[in-house]
């Protein structure tokens, strides 16, 4: 059995220390010793995953796809959190815009956030499409003020929401966690209003290879989901983690429109 | 539809979401206001999670969360130390003693100050029922009063009592309200400063050590639980000091544990000691008749005073450990910040 397990994330806040200094310690008293390294984006995580430096990846959902299509999907999501399971992408608009679904799209102009980040633009692009509406039919307003990141910060949402309170976008498209970070509706009444949501996927997960072993993976996925949101120490993680009580076993099904919407756009495994 | 000012002033969130979002949690973050956005700026962190400290001019400032619930943050106290577990009371401020180091200025000619059986009375039955477990008697010197056995007797109803006083007046009347006491719930805590007179009388008065030795002997004799207290300051007991006090108390067949020497504190008339501050404390609330207190050596002190109605109890004590918690949570921050080299 592996004596220990090192795991990689994103430094894209310096929470992140906060958060993995708490989980190094939470599984120092656990079955399997956990340690962590952190990279600046997830192009190099995942290249550190594939060469071995590091036996787990905390990925995003495009981090995931491309791991899989990097390893001809020899590899496993081992964990999410809640959230991850019930990911969702919001449209929204000035209020007083009477948008009803995404056909009033038809003709305007629609912010998103950095073309790598799954929530603000690589999905939205996707229900797009679903909805009928043609390549060049809707003018994309992009901001990548985040790049490599995969929309973790947040802050190409937060600029896309700017160029729709300036006039200069008429509608955004917005992961439901920044939709919820701003306080939805009810922090600026008649500001802004959310004239569509997706259907659920799924975001985050824990990624290894598939050599890890079964013995090393299953003790630690137990200790994982063991952290509990009554105890003080844990719950100072799991929230600035983000989570909302609980880490799950992955939703595999939650991943099937991200694959969907990045072979149809031909996005490529690596970029 | 949102008029152009006020679509401007939305934009606040924006900026507090970028700004704050990205802080590490315990952080302070300045976030410059526009005219109008203090109520949204109050609105969305009491959402996120955060603690608007303060808006001065035309800035916010914010402590990043998510800030832990304050029993969360007292967890880590023993119960028999978290604040609101113990309750003191000033029964009154004069005393028949005046020590160059007390810490309430009482002496022959303070005023006395004293609260009562009545709101003594119902201060207990409030204080048991929001996690007083344990209560002290204090002043100025409780002997004093001629009502002390009341008091006594309303306190050790509710929890174990303690009654702190320099055991010089078990005579007389004062030997009888002594005697009608009960055993079982109250302790006294009679101040001996040394093994011998010298030190002690050189602080609180010629005489007193002899005058309190015979007020342990005798509350002793009465089958109570008797603690001796020493406060000495820095320098003045040396180890040899330290023993013959201690071997003296195990003479009288008093437990260790009930033989306790802690130094001056630098308050009231001491102008030597320990200086202690709200954040130095761990908090002991203390009702006198002015109000309540952070802390028993430091009651009557306007940057220590937590209330001065005393009534509903509760709400001070939910008071002390709210902003104790906060300041805990100050530390430990802090100390999270500033451990690099
Ligand atoms: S220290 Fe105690 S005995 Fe001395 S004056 Fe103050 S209250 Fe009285």
């Amino acid at each position: 059995m592996a004596e220990s397990l090192l795991v990689g994330a994103v430094a894209y806040t310096p929470n992140i220390v906060l958060i993995w200094e708490g989980l190094r310690d939470y599984f120092a008293d656990g079955p399997i010793e956990t340690d962590f390294v952190l990279f600046s984006n997830y192009g190099r995580q995942v290249d550190a995953l594939l060469d071995g430096t590091i036996d787990v990846a905390w990925n995003t959902n495009v981090a995931w796809a491309r791991t899989v299509f990097q390893t001809d999907g020899r590899c496993q999501a081992l964990a999410m959190r809640d959230v991850d399971a019930a990911f969702q992408t919001v449209f929204v608009t000035r209020a007083g815009n009477e948008f009803d679904e995404l056909a009033d799209l038809r003709g305007r102009r629609l912010a998103l956030g950095s073309r790598d980040s799954a929530q603000a633009a690589i999905l939205p692009v996707q229900y797009l499409r679903d909805a009928g509406l043609a390549d060049g039919e809707v003018e994309f307003v992009r901001q990548e003020s985040d790049i490599g990141k995969h929309g973790d910060t947040g802050r190409s949402e937060l600029d896309a929401i700017r160029l729709l309170m300036d006039d200069e976008a008429d509608a955004a498209a917005i992961g439901i966690n920044t939709w919820e970070a701003i306080g939805r509706e009810e922090l600026m009444p008649g500001a802004l209003a959310e004239f569509w949501r997706s259907p659920r996927y799924s975001h985050c997960n824990f990624t290894a290879l598939d050599t890890l072993p079964e013995d090393v993976r299953r003790p630690w996925v137990e200790h994982l989901l063991a952290m509990s949101w009554d105890e003080p120490e844990h719950r100072r993680i799991m929230e600035l983690e983000g989570l909302r009580r609980r880490w799950v076993l992955p939703d595999m099904e939650g991943y099937a429109s991200l694959f969907e919407a990045i072979e149809n756009q031909g996005i490529s495994p690596r970029w | 539809m949102v008029s152009v000012p006020a679509m401007q002033r939305n934009k606040v969130i924006l900026d507090l979401v970028e700004r704050v979002g990205p802080a590490e949690a315990g952080q302070v973050v300045e976030v410059p206001l526009g005219p109008g956005q203090q109520g949204l700026v109050e609105r969305w962190c009491e959402r996120a999670g955060h603690r608007l400290l303060a808006v001065e001019g035309d800035v916010a400032t914010i402590r990043r969360g998510p800030i832990p619930d304050d029993d969360a943050m007292l967890d880590e106290i023993p119960v028999d130390r978290q604040p609101g577990a113990r309750l003191w009371i000033y029964t009154n401020f004069d005393c028949n003693l005046a020590c160059d180091y007390c810490c309430a200025k009482s002496s022959p000619q303070a005023e006395r100050r004293a609260l009562g059986p009545d709101r003594i009375r119902e201060l207990v039955a409030e204080g048991a029922e929001h996690g007083v477990t344990e209560i002290f008697l204090t002043g100025g010197e409780p002997f004093l009063l001629w009502d002390l056995d009341e008091i006594v007797a309303a306190c050790a109803a509710r929890a174990p009592t303690t009654i702190l006083t320099n055991g010089m007046l078990f005579r007389g009347r004062r030997l009888d309200m002594l005697r009608a006491m009960p055993r079982a719930d109250v302790a006294l805590q009679i101040s001996l400063d040394s093994a011998t007179a010298e030190l002690h009388d050189l602080h609180r008065g010629a005489g007193s050590w002899q005058r309190a030795l015979d007020g342990i002997r005798t509350a002793l004799r009465e089958g109570f639980r008797v603690r001796v207290a020493a406060t000495v300051a820095a320098g003045e007991a040396g180890a040899d000091e330290i023993a013959a006090f201690h071997s003296l108390l195990d003479g009288f067949g008093i437990d260790r544990d009930d033989q306790v020497i802690r130094p001056v504190a630098h308050r009231g008339f001491a102008d030597d000691g320990v200086t202690l501050t709200i954040e130095s404390l761990v908090p002991e609330v203390t009702v006198t008749a002015d109000g309540i207190y952070w802390h028993p050596v430091t009651a009557g002190h306007e940057d220590q005073l937590v209330s001065r109605s005393l009534f509903p109890l509760g709400d001070a004590i939910a008071e002390v450990r709210r902003r104790f918690a906060a300041y805990r949570w100050e530390t430990r921050t802090a100390a999270q910040r500033f451990t690099c080299a």
